[in-house]
C-alpha cells in the first residue's frame, strides 16, 4: 500500500474541488471503502489522496418517495438500507432483493450503492498485480487461454471480465437515472453508464473522474423482481443474476425489462427475451419458460463457462416469476 | 424465488445434548477463553507488536515457473526505513516460493521498499497438475484381470479431489524477541515443543534460551507442527539487528507456500457380483503433491471388505506449494473414493447402500453406528437414486471414518496455592480445539473443586513437555497426565491436612469443594487450603502412568449421515442435516466435543462443496489466493450438524481432532449422486459438474 492523504469533505464542490487541484497525484473518491481498499492492498492503484465522500451529508433519509412518485436513493444509502426499506419492497423489489442477495450482512452494512455501480471487475487476473492484462494497459487477456470458470459469456472481446454489481441490472430494468455533479451535467440514464471493453478498457463506466453520483431516480417497478444463483449462501459472487419488470394488465405481460449480470462486461439487456415475453399470459408457464430460454442465445461461452449459458434462463424465468408472484419479501 | 433457499436454516447448528448427556465427564462448560476471543481481548501471536519491532517480508515467485530478470535491491534499500534486502534464489519453482525477504522498520516502509523492487520475472513452462504428467493408469495385471473377469460386474473409473489449502484463521508466523543470550519466540504453531526444533542456528544461542510462547493459536490443520521459514528468518534477522522482529505472512502467501491438502487421482477397477458381494480389483492411485511430498490417497481403509485389491499410489510433483499434513492426511480423499465407489455398486447390484455397508463392514462399532444413523436422518424416506423428477431433489449418503491414537510424551502439573487457586500446567497449546478447557475440567474433577477454583497455563516451553496438536494427539495424551498431576497434588494437601487434623488421609476425601470424612464435612476447600498449604503444592503427572489409570484404548470410528437438496436447474447443492456419530472414547468435556465434530464436518462440508486451489494452467500462477474466490464454507452454508457420541463400553480419551472429517466429503458425494442419479466423481462438486453429469457430459 503506498502513502496517502485523506480529505473529508463537507460539499460535493469541495470534493470536486480537491480531485481538480492537482496537489496530489491520482486522487479517487472514497464511499465505503471496500473496492477501493482491495485496490490500494493488492497496489493496482496509488492514489495521493483518498476524497472521502461517505461523510457528504445526504438528504435525511436515504430511501425517499417524491409527491410524484417517483423514487431516489441517495449515492450514499448502503446496500443494508435499500434491503431493508419498505418503500423499496413496496414499489421497486428488484431493488430491495438484488441489495438483500449481494455479498455478505457485514459487507452489505458499508457498501454504498454508488459504489456498487463503480465498483471494479472481480476477474482474478485483474485483481493480482503479476498480470498486467489489457484492462492494466497491458498486452494480453489472460481469460481466453486461462482459467474463465467465472468470466463472460456474452460480449466479451477484447477483455472478458463480467461486471460484478447486483445492482446494476436491477436498476437497468427501472431505466434509473444516475444523477451526478462535478462536470456540468446532470444525470444520465443507467443504461449510458456503462461501456462495453471495446469502447475503452481503463473503466467500465462513462463518468469522468471528478464526477460524483449524488443519487438515482426511477419511477415504481411494482411487478419487478431479482433472481441471482450463488453456490454459497452468503459472502460469494453470483454465478448469474437476472433482473426483471414487467407491466402486467389483465393477466397478460404488456412489456417486459430484463438485464442479466454476472454474464458479461456490462449489465446485459436481453431484448429477445423481452419481445417474447410480451403479450404472454401471467400463468402459460410453458411459453414462459421458452421466452426465458431465449436468453442463451448467442452466448459466447469461453472454455470453462458455458454452465451459465443454462444458468441464464434458469435465473430470468425465476426472477420473472417472482415478478409475476410479487411476493416481495418482507423487510427485515 | 431468491435461491437462498429460506426453508434451509441456518441458525447455529443443533448439538445433540440430550442424546450426549451423560456419557461425558463434563456437561456444560463453555470455551474457557470464548470472551477474551469473541472480545478481542485474546492475544494470538500475531497481535504481538513489541516496541521498536522490524517488520520482514518474503520476496516471492509470482508464477509457477520463472526466472528473476531482474530486481532492484538499491532502490529498494533507499527508501526510507527499508534496512536491507537478502536474495537467496533467481528461479522459482511455484507461484509464492520465497527467493529472499526484505528487512523494514514499519510496515509501510516494508510495502513501499517491495515496490521499489520492482522485480521482473520471466514466465517459464509450468505443468500444474497431475493430469500434466499422468495419463492413465499402467495396465490391469493379469492376476488382477482374471479377478475381474470372474466377476459379474465390474466398475471402471477415476475418482479426483482438489487442492485444499489449510486457511486457518491466523496465518503463519512468528514474532521474535531476541535478548543476546536469550530470547522468545512467539508463534502461532500446533507444536509449542516443536516450534523451536531445529531453530539453534539461526538464533545462534542454545536450543535452551529460547522460549516458545503461543497462548492463543487461531488454527493450523496440520500446517503448523513445526518451525516454518516464518521463523527461521525471523530469528536471523531478530539475532543480526538486536531487535525485535515481526514476520506474518498475507493471507495470499499463506494459500500459497504453508501447505495443503494434495490432489489424488484413483483408478478404480473392482469385481463384484450381484448380490453386492465384492471380489476385489486394483486401486491406483496419484497424489498431486506439488514441489514435493507423498500425497498418500488412504483407500482401501480397512473399514469395509472389499475383496482382493492390488493397491499402488505414486506422487506426482508440480509447480505447486508443496503438501503438508492436514486433518487426517490422505484419509477423505480415500472415504470420497470408498464410499462413492460403494453406492456405485450399489446403485448398479439393486442393493441398498446401507445394506451393502451392513454387509461389508468390518466391525461391530460400525454396524451400530450405521443402524443408529440410519434412524436419526430418517434413512427409510431415501428414494431410490436417480428416481426422482422435480427441481429439488432429496438426496441421502453415508460416510465413515477411523483414526488411530498415537502415543506421546506428555507431562503435566497441577498447583495448589494457600489461597485455594488451582492452577493446571502444561506446554501444550490450544489451537482452537478446547484443549485449555480440557484441561481445566479434567483438574476440577480429580480434585473434586469447583471449575472456577481452576486456572489454565499453557503454551509456553517453560511449561512440562506435551504433544503437538497433529495426529489428534494432545487430549489423549495429556489428559491422563493432568489427571495423575491432581491425583498427585490431592494426595500432597491431604496428607499435610490429616497431619494438622491428626486424621489417617486416606480416610479423608475433597468432594463439590468440601473436606469430607466420611459423611462428616470437616472444612470448605479454602478452609483446608489456609490450614494446610505453606509454599504452593506441585503435584506432577505423565501420561506413561496416567494413562493406566486414566487412558483410552482402540481406535476413533465414526460414520455420517446426510441429507441434502440439489436444485437440478442450477446444479446448486444444500447441505440439510449432518448426523455424526463418533467414537472418541470417555467424552471429556460436551461442548467442546461436539464442536469438534461441527468444525470437522463443516470443514468436510467445504472440502466436498467449495474449497479449490486453482492454478492457471499456462502460468502456474494460483489465481483465487483470497477468500472471495478461494471460495471457503461460511455460516450461511453450515448446516444443522448433530454429533453423537458413541461411548459404549469405553473408558478414557481417544482422537478426536481429525477423524470427524474423513467420512463428509464420501457421504455428500453419495447424497448428491443419490439426489441426481449420476455420480460426480470429482471434488469439489460444483454447479457446473452437476449440470454437465445430468446433461450425460463427463462429469
Ligand atoms: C465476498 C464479496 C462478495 C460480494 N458480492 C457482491 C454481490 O453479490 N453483488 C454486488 O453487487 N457486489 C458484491 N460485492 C461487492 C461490494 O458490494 C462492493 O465492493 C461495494 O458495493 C462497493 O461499495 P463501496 O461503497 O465500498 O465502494 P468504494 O470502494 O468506496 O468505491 C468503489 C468505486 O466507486 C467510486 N465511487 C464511490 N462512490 C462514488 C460516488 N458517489 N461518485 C463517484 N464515484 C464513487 C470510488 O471512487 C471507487 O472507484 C462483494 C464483495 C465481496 C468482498
Ligand atoms: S478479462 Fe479483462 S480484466 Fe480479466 S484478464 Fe482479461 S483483460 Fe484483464
Amino acid at each position: 500500500m503506498n502513502r496517502f492523504a485523506v480529505a473529508q469533505v463537507e460539499s460535493p464542490d469541495q470534493a470536486v474541488e480537491l480531485m481538480e487541484s492537482k496537489r496530489f497525484v491520482s486522487p479517487v473518491y472514497k464511499a465505503g471503502g471496500l473496492d477501493l481498499l482491495d485496490h490500494l492492498k493488492e497496489g493496482l492503484i496509488e492514489p495521493g489522496l483518498l476524497v472521502d465522500i461517505r461523510t457528504l451529508a445526504g438528504c435525511a433519509d436515504p430511501i425517499h418517495q417524491a409527491e410524484d412518485g417517483t423514487l431516489r436513493i441517495s449515492a450514499n444509502a448502503t446496500l443494508a438500507d435499500i434491503a431493508r426499506s419498505p418503500l423499496m419492497h413496496e414499489h421497486a423489489p428488484v431493488i430491495a432483493q438484488a441489495a438483500h442477495s449481494a455479498a455478505s450482512p457485514q459487507i452489505r452494512n458499508v457498501a454504498t450503492i454508488a459504489g456498487n455501480l463503480l465498483q471494479r471487475p472481480r476477474c482474478w487476473y485483474y485483481r493480482q498485480q503479476q498480470f498486467d492484462c489489457l484492462k492494466k494497459g497491458g498486452h494480453q487477456c489472460f481469460a481466453p487461454d486461462g482459467e474463465n470458470k467465472y468470466h463472460a459469456v456474452f460480449g466479451g472481446g477484447p477483455c472478458h471480465m463480467i461486471h460484478p454489481s447486483s445492482l446494476a441490472p436491477a436498476l437497468s430494468v427501472c431505466n434509473a437515472h444516475i444523477h451526478v455533479t462535478g462536470s456540468g451535467r446532470e444525470s444520465i440514464p443507467i443504461t449510458e453508464l456503462f461501456h462495453a471493453p471495446d469502447q475503452g478498457l481503463r473503466s467500465e463506466h462513462n463518468l469522468s473522474p471528478v464526477e460524483i453520483i449524488t443519487h438515482i431516480t426511477f419511477d415504481p417497478v411494482p411487478h419487478s423482481a431479482f433472481c441471482a444463483v450463488h453456490e454459497k449462501q452468503a459472502f460469494d459472487w453470483p454465478l448469474a443474476m437476472a433482473a426483471a419488470a414487467l407491466v402486467i394488465e389483465s393477466g397478460t405481460i404488456r412489456s417486459a425489462r430484463i438485464c442479466a449480470g454476472a454474464v458479461a462486461p456490462i449489465p446485459w439487456p436481453l431484448p429477445k427475451v423481452e419481445d417474447a415475453l410480451r403479450d404472454l399470459r401471467i400463468d402459460d408457464d410453458g411459453e414462459l419458460d421458452k421466452a426465458c430460454s431465449l436468453a442463451a442465445d448467442r452466448g459466447e461461452p469461453l472454455s470453462q463457462n458455458a454452465y451459465k449459458l443454462k444458468l441464464l434462463p434458469v435465473a430470468i424465468r425465476r426472477a420473472v416469476q417472482r415478478a409475476i408472484a410479487r411476493n416481495a419479501e418482507a423487510p427485515q | 424465488m431468491s435461491m437462498r433457499d429460506e426453508h434451509i436454516p441456518t441458525v447455529m447448528p443443533t448439538t445433540n445434548r440430550s442424546a450426549n448427556i451423560g456419557a461425558t465427564l463434563n456437561d456444560d462448560t463453555s470455551r474457557l477463553e470464548a470472551i477474551a476471543k469473541v472480545t478481542g481481548a485474546a492475544r494470538f501471536s500475531r497481535d504481538v507488536y513489541l516496541p521498536n519491532s522490524l517488520f520482514v517480508s518474503f520476496i516471492r515467485c509470482p508464477y509457477g515457473a520463472a526466472k528473476l530478470e531482474s530486481i532492484d535491491t538499491e532502490a529498494a534499500t533507499a527508501v526510507q526505513g527499508v534496512l536491507d534486502v537478502q536474495m537467496s534464489r533467481k528461479r522459482g519453482q511455484y507461484h509464492g516460493q520465497p527467493a529472499g525477504y526484505l528487512v523494514a522498520d514499519s510496515p509501510s516502509a516494508m510495502w513501499r521498499g517491495l515496490r521499489a523492487l520492482n522485480a521482473q520475472w520471466k514466465p517459464q513452462p509450468v505443468k500444474t497438475g497431475i493430469t500434466d504428467e499422468i495419463s492413465g493408469p499402467p495396465p490391469v495385471p493379469p492376476s488382477v484381470q482374471s479377478l475381474l473377469d470372474e466377476a459379474e460386474n465390474t466398475l471402471d473409473t477415476v475418482y479426483t479431489t482438489q487442492v485444499q489449502t489449510h486457511a486457518s484463521a491466523e496465518t503463519h508466523g512468528s514474532v521474535v524477541d531476541h535478548h543476546g543470550d536469550t530470547a522468545i519466540l512467539y508463534t502461532s504453531t500446533q507444536g509449542t515443543f516443536a516450534a523451536r526444533d531445529g531453530m539453534e542456528e539461526a538464533f545462534g544461542i542454545p536450543l535452551s534460551a529460547i522460549e516458545v510462547r503461543c497462548e492463543h493459536v487461531g488454527g493450523g490443520f496440520g500446517s503448523k507442527l513445526r518451525a516454518g521459514k516464518e521463523s527461521l528468518i525471523a530469528a536471523r534477522v531478530s539475532a543480526k539487528y538486536k531487535r525485535p522482529v515481526y514476520l506474518f505472512v498475507s493471507r495470499a502467501e499463506d494459500h500459497l507456500d504453508t501447505g495443503n491438502r494434495p490432489s489424488s487421482r484413483t483408478y478404480v477397477n473392482i469385481g463384484f457380483n450381484s448380490d453386492g458381494t465384492i471380489l476385489g480389483g486394483r486401486m491406483q492411485s496419484y497424489g498431486g503433491v506439488g514441489v514435493g511430498g507423498n500425497g498418500g490417497v488412504h483407500v482401501p481403509s480397512g473399514r469395509y471388505s472389499l475383496g482382493e485389491l492390488a493397491r499402488d499410489h505414486t506422487p506426482v510433483r508440480f509447480n505447486g506449494g508443496a503438501e503438508r499434513p492436514f486433518r487426517a492426511p490422505g484419509a477423505p480423499q480415500g472415504a470420497f473414493v470408498e464410499e462413492l465407489m460403494l453406492d456405485e455398486i450399489a446403485a448398479i447390484t439393486g442393493v441398498n447402500p446401507l445394506d451393502l455397508r451392513l454387509a461389508r463392514t468390518t466391525h461391530d462399532d460400525f454396524r451400530e453406528m450405521f443402524t443408529l444413523g440410519a434412524e436419526h436422518i430418517g434413512w427409510s424416506s431415501r428414494a431410490a437414486t436417480g428416481s426422482q423428477k422435480g427441481t429439488i431433489r432429496r438426496g441421502f449418503g453415508i460416510g465413515s471414518g477411523s483414526w488411530e491414537r498415537y502415543p506421546a510424551r506428555a507431562e503435566a502439573e497441577v498447583v495448589i496455592n494457600r489461597d485455594g487457586s488451582v492452577e493446571a500446567r502444561t506446554g501444550t497449546q490450544d489451537i482452537g480445539t478446547g484443549n485449555r478447557t480440557v484441561m481445566a475440567v479434567v483438574t476440577a474433577d480429580r480434585l473434586g473443586i469447583p471449575l472456577r477454583n481452576v486456572s489454565v497455563r499453557l503454551g509456553n516451553s517453560t511449561l512440562p513437555i506435551g504433544p503437538a496438536s497433529g495426529g489428534s494427539m494432545t487430549v489423549h495424551n495429556v489428559a491422563p497426565a493432568m489427571m495423575q498431576a491432581a491425583d498427585d497434588a490431592k494426595n500432597q494437601l491431604l496428607a499435610l491436612l490429616a497431619d494438622r487434623l491428626d486424621a489417617a488421609s486416606q480416610d479423608l476425601d475433597i468432594v463439590s469443594g468440601e473436606i469430607r470424612r466420611g459423611d462428616e464435612t470437616l472444612m470448605t476447600w479454602s478452609q483446608a487450603c489456609v490450614k494446610a498449604v505453606g509454599q504452593p503444592i506441585v503435584g506432577r503427572g505423565n501420561r506413561t502412568q496416567g494413562v493406566a489409570r486414566y487412558g483410552g484404548a482402540g481406535h476413533s470410528r465414526g460414520v455420517q449421515f446426510v441429507e441434502l437438496a440439489v436444485d437440478v436447474e442450477t446444479g446448486i447443492v444444500r447441505v440439510k442435516r449432518i448426523v455424526a456419530i463418533q467414537v472418541c472414547g470417555r467424552v471429556m468435556c460436551r461442548k467442546t466435543a461436539e464442536n469438534q465434530v461441527m468444525g470437522a464436518v463443516t470443514q468436510g462440508i467445504s472440502y466436498a462443496l467449495f474449497e479449490d486451489r486453482i492454478l492457471d494452467h499456462n502460468l502456474g500462477s494460483m489465481v483465487n489466493p483470497n477468500l472471495d474466490m478461494y471460495k471457503i464454507i461460511g455460516t450461511a452454508d453450515i448446516p444443522h450438524i448433530e454429533p453423537i457420541f458413541y461411548t459404549k463400553g469405553q473408558t478414557g480419551p481417544r482422537s478426536l481432532g481429525e477423524p470427524p472429517t474423513i467420512p463428509t466429503a464420501g457421504a455428500i458425494a453419495c447424497a448428491v449422486y443419490n439426489a441426481i442419479g449420476v455420480p460426480v466423481r470429482d471434488l469439489p462438486i460444483t454447479p457446473d459438474k452437476i449440470l454437465a453429469a445430468l446433461e450425460g457430459d463427463a462429469a
